[in-house]
């Protein structure tokens, strides 16, 4: 498992597509763990309201967005700075088939938290593996 | 730097030699008080917390009315955040702690950092309304809002009229 020092990590450009909003995009910092049937990702997302999270899964590529809105206060300029501000976006390709009926998303405190449980057939195949 | 802009400097206005070494003293000590500020900044940057564990990043605004320092600490509670108002300094620390829930998980990544973490921001000595300092904690970022001092502001009033 890579360690990632990088606090925030600009997004790299994918190769044929072209951004519809202007600013920052930053990868999130995540951990991803399983927790009994379910898959548990938390992204540390700063800033993001909770309204302006957008996640798709598209067969088992699921894909995270948050957009941040209008920062800093007004007249006031940026004295010292370590961190930029803008935009989340982050996908994961799933191992395993998730039940997409069944996700959580909650928001707390700058993390996204997801629950993302498997599907039926995916527990019945794992039991499957394991008797044998 | 904006201090030069806030003590216009006219020499011919003023009246006499004691004048002239006051008010070139005040400036001076004006320009070496947001020098220091400054500096001061760049040395302290990165320096919370040890390898591999939780080292939040700061910004700093300046504005008519006072400065905001903002922290980025995703997933801390406001209760883990402790805030200290030196003399010329604000202090900013706590623990980031894991969810006990998350022991003995099998992680497949693992990139958020966790810990003790202590943030010490530089701030001018004279200016700041120490009694009106206030901080929220929202979407986990921790904004300190540290307004100016009527007295400067009073002072700064009193150069406008002059300029005109």
């Amino acid at each position: 498992m890579a360690e990632i020092d990088v606090q925030k990590q600009e997004a790299q450009e994918m190769e044929g597509t072209e951004r519809t909003r202007t600013g920052l995009v930053f990868v999130p910092s995540v951990d991803i763990y399983e927790s009994g049937d379910d898959v548990v990702l938390l992204a540390d997302m700063p800033g993001i309201d909770e309204n302006a999270i957008d996640i798709m899964l598209e067969k088992n590529i699921l894909t995270i967005r948050g957009f941040a809105g209008e920062g800093g206060r007004e007249g006031y300029g940026l004295a010292y700075s370590e961190y930029d501000t803008g935009d989340y976006e982050r996908t994961f390709a799933l191992s395993d088939e998730v039940d997409r009926n069944k996700i959580e998303a909650t928001m707390k405190n700058g993390v996204l938290k997801l629950i993302l449980p498997r599907a039926e057939e995916a527990r019945t195949r794992r039991i499957e593996v394991t008797a044998g | 730097m904006r201090v030069s802009d806030i003590v216009p400097w006219r020499q011919r206005e003023l009246s006499g030699e004691d004048d002239e070494r006051s008010t070139q003293s005040l400036r001076e000590e004006m320009n070496r008080l947001f020098q220091d500020f400054y500096r001061a900044f760049e040395l302290t940057a990165g320096e919370g917390g040890a390898m591999g564990t939780f080292n939040p990043s700061v910004n700093v605004s300046e504005g008519e009315d006072g400065y905001e320092a903002t922290i980025e600490l995703p997933g801390m509670d406001e209760e883990d955040i402790e805030l200290i108002l030196g003399r010329n300094s604000l202090t900013i620390r706590g623990e980031k702690r894991e969810d006990r829930e998350d022991e003995g998980k099998s992680f497949y990544r693992r990139e958020r950092s966790y810990g003790y973490f202590e943030r010490t921001i530089p701030l001018p000595t004279e200016g700041i309304d120490r009694d009106n300092v206030t901080a929220t904690f929202d979407r986990g970022v921790l904004t300190v809002t540290l307004p100016r001092r009527e007295q400067e502001a009073t002072e700064r009033r009193q150069i406008e009229v002059q300029m005109s």
